[in-house]
């Protein structure tokens, strides 16, 4: 195997190989986010625990040593979400060399491309469609993901933390379809035995 | 006459406590493997709620339009897995019930074949290591009787669970718990203290 069929099949194992990768960046994810709303919910209720108690003098040091673990927390998701960033650019890139494949096999065979499917019945354009697909799918969850890092450790009320994190494990913008995707592509690439 | 009529019925009774036995194993960590299934099924409900609380549109969340419908769907989803496990787990409940009433039925059949050559005296005898057979048919069919109720219970619970019915869902593993009858279950174990020598004196 030579060329541009060289080309797919090593990029369809990239995918398989980032997206097992972001689900466990997911995996950590979501449990460094839980931890920012125990403390931060935590933290509330203290704060009004002391409002009510008029004796500001005493925790104060438990306070900050609260806000130190919660600036903690709220760095390590942050290096989380940057590891996110590079999967998600390392996409971008394999999209980006797709449309140069394409771009290639537009030069060799003309606009309507080869008489014979490169694997087995996929032509280029199906391939630049699942590309475009999960990258779309990936950069938008990563957006949503970027916002609730932003949010998370300011949010007081409960059920919008309890939305951050649902957001955050069920991911809403990677539907069960880009799985679908993902073994229709390694399937026709030959890494999956038809 | 009498006689081969106790040895059939009690050697059928031996089996029936030893089967009994090994059901409720089964029974108890079938129904150890639900809790933590009843648990998410609670949380997600609650999740579910506290998407319903909030006004997405008025929260940092508002530059994602189609997320509140994307975010419940992938809820629903997850409840339905949650709630097909559970069914998987209602089945084994089911064959354990359905393995218990057999037996029971079984064995009392048989006694009610013998009636004529078992005379009260039979029936009611007992020694110090052997309890009577009329003794030991009631529990068996209290010990069925249990499970078979229990069964309902739980299935009836399992059925109005809809992933649409949030307040059903979250109210679950409360009701789920208190289905629980400890004193059923420590009879059927204290009855099965009472027979162990009678079972192992084959």
């Amino acid at each position: 195997m030579e060329g541009s069929a060289r080309k797919i099949k090593d990029n369809a194992a990239d995918w398989h190989n980032l997206l097992l990768r972001w689900e466990r960046l997911n995996e950590n994810g979501f449990n460094v986010a839980a931890n920012i709303v125990n403390l931060r919910l935590s933290q509330s209720d203290q704060r009004q625990l002391l409002e009510e108690s008029f004796s500001p003098s005493s925790p104060l040091s438990a306070r900050t040593g609260a806000a130190a673990e919660l600036q903690n927390e709220c760095c390590k998701l942050q290096e989380i979400i940057d590891k996110m960033v590079t999967v998600v650019t390392k996409m971008q890139n394999l999209v980006t060399s797709q449309q140069g494949i394409q771009d290639l096999e537009d030069f060799q065979f003309g606009p309507k491309g080869r008489t014979f499917p490169l694997f087995h019945t996929w032509n280029m354009k199906q391939f630049e469609l699942s590309f475009v697909t999960l990258w779309k799918s990936f950069s938008q969850e990563l957006k949503l993901k970027q916002t609730i890092l932003q949010e998370l450790a300011h949010t007081g009320t409960s059920d919008l933390c309890m939305v951050y994190l649902s957001c955050w494990l069920y991911q809403p913008f990677i539907p069960h379809q880009v799985r679908l995707t993902l073994e229709a592509l390694l399937l026709e690439t030959g890494h999956r035995p038809l | 006459m009498s006689k081969s009529a106790v040895a059939s019925v009690h050697q059928a009774l031996r089996k029936n406590f030893e089967s009994l036995e090994s059901n409720q194993k089964l029974w108890r960590s079938t129904l150890a493997d639900c809790s933590p299934l009843m648990e998410s099924l609670g949380n997600l409900a609650e999740q579910t709620k506290a998407l319903s609380n909030t006004q997405i549109s008025s929260t940092p969340l508002r530059d994602f339009p189609d997320l509140e419908d994307r975010l419940r769907f992938k809820l629903s989803l997850a409840i339905d897995t949650v709630l097909g496990k559970l069914n998987e787990k209602m089945s084994s409940l089911q064959s354990v019930r359905d393995a218990i009433s057999n037996q029971v039925s079984g064995v009392v059949q048989l006694y009610e074949q013998n009636t004529d050559t078992l005379d009260v005296v039979a029936v009611t005898e007992r020694s110090a290591t052997t309890p009577s057979i009329a003794d030991m048919l009631e529990w068996l069919q209290d010990a069925e009787r249990h499970y078979r109720q229990q069964f309902l219970r739980r299935k009836a619970l399992l059925q109005t669970l809809r992933p649409d019915n949030v307040s059903l869902l979250e109210s679950a593993p409360k009701r789920w718990t208190s289905l629980e009858s400890p004193s059923a279950e420590d009879s059927i174990t204290d009855a099965l203290w009472k027979v162990s020598f009678f079972v192992e004196s084959e």
